[in-house]
């Protein structure tokens, strides 16, 4: 009673309570550079290194002794340890090996081989030595965050406020939570990027009305329409692409770089940052200038490149419309035309380009506004809202009202996702849906957690999976499963399944399979201490060979089995697996062995599921499955269809 | 309901009438309850904005960051109440439905859950095939005239089609609005649910239209830069 008491009648004693509030401080983690922000006196500013810089260029370099260096130190030896030298990491936050594939054409980086259980790119650094994430790349930019932070407050952070891209997904907003705790932070809340910039515009120019944030930074762009009303930030609409910032804009002009000079086939990874670095510098000078000559050292000569900014204009240009339709859209979805803004706020670096600027006016048909430094509104905003949640009372009646960026859902029968939350509602948010059996005597119920736009399970991201089970047979249909989706103000996902006759229930917290577990967070910490892991690994060893052993047989037993249900096409990716996992299983490696047995996994899956349709339904009127769930595909109406039935045999997590 | 915190009467409002801790939210709450505004089909949109705005103010998590658990788990609950109702309400047409479906016209749509009360005691109202006919009609012709690149017949089904969706709103409110929050009569309720039936194939023809014009800006602009 007596705090929540405090809370609405009396700020002063909550103040004293929390005297360390101005310790929370608000961190852009970007892809080109990062920064940190903290309220103080009312005001938020930026952190700054002794030379007066608040931006520390998220580059960490790994060097052979092992020591790990970052921001502009790291960059200077970027040309020289092309594959030591991490830049750009942001791009593969929460992304896995396959997802890195489009930009690895032209990457000075090594990959390590991960498993799909992994689901996050391994850099391989330091001469194949060690195999670090992008998660724990980014750890080592937040340290550094974090250090300038507690330097300047003489003392440990409280907490933080980090920014996100808008239109990142949850596996990328799970990996950025995950590093800032790997790098001892407690973060508060991720903030949406526009929003932060909205919220640090409004505040310092006390503007008024419906505003477009136009936030187009080194790797992600992001749009979002917000109304500002007397101190309630709301925002009506977001969108973007997660993948396309200045570095695309870097990129293309790189290859037209490449092929001017001539290059062509295997280009060695010191050429090709060579090639990129040469590139950022050319778009840099172009942004003040008419025309720009480079040089650029190169193997057995030194180049010079010289362009216009026309030249350039046009090659950066298909890339910047690529802008446009997710300008269109978010306004659809907030409902406005252009000609209703207020006012369109320019965010990140890439819209210091002239062309940008043009663009982005005659998109809205209004110039936009710059007034505040784009690359510093957004951390800006980031701590003005560290401080709301920290319980500082500096910020008045300061309200953000933020939404969720896609859409989440549920697979039903068919492959065909079910929407519960829609993009663009307001956190917090709930909706509850009912669904119901399809097979009768279905025991369980599977359900498949699915984030995006799409129609099709395929087309969409996957959070999570869990089972209901213990439902006692009934026919198809009558079963009622109530499902629950609740989005918090943090943006977490819990998911809530509740059988109504039985009462059978089963809840989550969704986090996707790459997001880390407490115990994965401490593996990690181990492992960045040299040599101090090898009881770990032992370990881990042991208990996937195990795992190895245990699957191998279940799929060998099934096959004997049900030789029947078996395609041949399932035949031989079952049979390959298996060979694939008994070469690893007799290596060191448990990353490699779990991927194999995630591989066993997914081969046998639906084989398994087959098997276990065939259990459940060998009552049913003498038809075989296929032909029911093909009649169930036709008949039955969207909202009835149930999600997919019971479990799938073969090992569980 | 029963305080938290002082464990006496709270009383029927957000926070306790005692000791003004905030309570769970009241599930039986319609939308209109909710935001404080009359049960009616017309909205004051600027006064009903001003009051969900003031109840964020109150309500949000943000403002319990670092209260007792329980305090956040009530605010938590009243935001997501209050944030269903108003995303409910600002929009005319789930504003409509809304309003059928206390009525207990049945007109659920893709992005709404089945209502309280579920399928009993609800009147399912149905559009005559003929409709349904003419709509798949001007799908056919809107298909072929995208696939043979004619720009003026896409723009004008386009438009003869917001022209409709138009008139179906009007329609909708002409039939809710009864001056009044007493509810409008069986026929009344009927005409607005036939309307909305018709509006939402309208929507989805128009939706088709847009995106499909927005596939074919956005593939000339990469051809154009």
């Amino acid at each position: 009673m007596a705090e929540a008491l405090f809370q609405i009648s009396e700020p002063g004693a909550s103040r004293v309570k929390h005297a360390c509030r101005t310790r929370a401080v608000g961190i852009d983690l970007g892809t080109t550079n990062s920064l940190v922000a903290i309220v103080d006196g009312g005001r938020p500013i930026c952190l700054t290194d002794d030379r007066d810089d608040a931006l520390i260029p998220s580059v960490v370099h790994y060097a052979a002794d092992g020591t790990v260096v970052v921001g502009a130190g790291a960059r200077d030896l970027a040309s020289q340890f092309p594959h030591d030298t991490i830049a750009s990491v942001k791009r593969f936050m929460g992304r896995g090996p396959r997802d890195a594939e489009a930009t690895r054409r032209l990457t000075p980086y090594l990959f390590a081989p991960a498993g799909p259980n992994e689901g996050m790119v391994r850099f391989s650094v330091t001469s194949g030595t060690r195999a670090v994430t992008p998660l724990e790349v980014s750890a080592e930019i937040l340290k550094a965050l974090r250090a300038r932070a507690e330097t300047a407050l003489g003392g440990p952070l409280a907490g933080a406020v980090i920014t996100v891209p808008a239109y990142f997904d949850d596996g990328q907003r799970q990996a950025t939570r995950d590093a800032g705790r790997l790098a001892g932070i407690e973060v508060l809340r991720l903030l949406n990027e526009p929003t932060a910039a909205a919220l640090a515009y409004g505040l310092d120019k006390q503007a008024e009305g419906t505003f477009a944030v136009f936030d187009l930074g080194g790797g992600t762009f992001d749009v979002s329409i917000l109304k500002l009303d007397d101190g309630v930030f709301e925002v009506k609409s977001t969108g973007g692409d997660s993948a396309l910032g200045g570095d695309d804009f870097d990129r293309a002009i790189a290859h037209a770089i490449i092929g001017r000079l001539g290059l062509g086939g295997e280009i060695d990874p010191r050429t090709v940052r060579r090639v990129l670095d040469a590139a950022r510098a050319l778009k840099e000078k172009l942004t003040t200038e008419g025309e720009a000559a480079i040089e650029i050292a190169l193997a057995d000569r030194t180049a010079t490149i010289g362009l216009t900014r026309a030249e350039m204009d046009a090659l950066v240009a298909p890339v910047l419309a690529r802008c446009e339709s997710a300008v269109r859209r978010a306004l659809k979805d907030a409902g406005l035309d252009a000609a209703a803004l207020s006012g369109v706020i320019l965010v990140g670096g890439a819209t210091r380009m002239p062309l940008v600027r043009q663009f982005v006016e005659k998109l809205f048909g209004k110039p936009p506004l710059a007034d505040i430094d784009p690359d510093q509104v957004v951390a800006l905003g980031a701590a003005v809202q560290a401080d709301i949640l920290a319980g500082g009372a500096g910020q008045g009646d300061v309200l953000l009202l933020d939404v969720v960026p896609l859409s989440l859902g549920l697979e039903t029968m068919g492959g065909v996702v079910e929407k519960i939350i829609h993009r663009n509602t307001t956190v917090p948010c709930g909706a509850t849906q009912t669904f119901t059996t399809y097979a009768d005597k279905q025991t369980g119920f599977e359900l498949q957690v699915l984030q995006g736009e799409r129609e099709l399970v395929a087309d969409c991201r996957p959070l999570a999976k869990f089972s209901l089970r213990g439902i006692p047979p009934m026919p198809a249909g009558m079963a009622r499963l109530e499902v629950t989706f609740t989005v918090d103000a943090d943006g977490i996902l819990r998911v809530k399944a509740r059988e109504e006759i039985t009462g059978q229930e089963a809840a989550i917290d969704v986090k996707p399979s790459y997001g880390l577990t407490d115990d994965e967070v401490e593996r990690m910490l181990l492992d960045s201490f040299a040599h101090a892991d090898e009881d770990v690994k032992a370990r881990l060893l042991a208990e996937q060979r195990v795992e190895a052993q245990g699957i191998a047989s279940a799929a060998r037993l099934a096959m004997a089995d049900a030789p029947e249900l078996l395609t041949d096409a399932d035949r031989v990716a079952i049979e390959a697996a298996l060979a694939a996992l008994a070469r690893v299983e007799v290596g060191n490696d448990h990353h490699a062995i779990r991927a194999a047995v995630e591989e066993v996994d997914h081969a046998s899956k639906e084989f398994a599921g087959r098997r276990m349709n065939r259990a459940i339904g060998s009552g049913l009127r003498g038809k075989d499955v296929a032909a029911v769930e093909a009649k169930a595909d036709e008949t039955a109406s969207k909202r009835d269809l149930a999600t997919r039935a019971g479990s799938h045999a073969g090992h569980s997590h | 309901m029963i305080c938290w915190s002082c464990e006496r009467e709270g009383g029927g409002g957000p926070f306790c009438g005692i000791c003004q801790a905030l309570l769970p939210p009241n599930d039986g709450a319609d939308h209109f309850a909710v935001l404080g505004l009359p049960r009616r089909y017309d909205l004051d949109f600027s006064a009903a904005e001003t009051a969900y705005q003031g109840l964020s103010r109150q309500l949000h998590p943000d403002r319990f960051a670092t209260a007792d658990p329980r305090a956040r788990r009530a605010s938590l609950g009243q935001t997501v109440q209050l944030n269903e109702a108003w995303r409910t309400l600002k929009d005319p047409v789930r504003r409509a439905e809304y309003l059928l479906e206390l009525a207990g016209v049945e007109v659920a749509s893709d992005d709404q859950k089945p209502g309280p009360g579920g399928e009993r005691g609800t009147r399912k109202v149905a559009v005559p095939p003929a409709f349904l006919l003419e709509i798949l009609e001007m799908h056919d012709d809107l298909g072929n005239a995208q696939r043979a690149g004619d720009a003026v017949k896409v723009a004008f089904l386009t438009e003869e089609m917001r022209g409709r969706a138009d008139e179906a709103m009007k329609t909708i409110a002409a039939a809710l609005d009864t001056g009044s929050t007493q509810a409008p009569d069986q026929g009344r309720l009927d005409e607005a649910a036939r309307a909305l039936i018709a509006l939402r194939y309208y929507r989805r023809f128009l939706d088709e239209a847009d995106a499909h014009e927005d596939a074919r800006r956005t593939g000339r602009g990469v051809a154009d830069g």
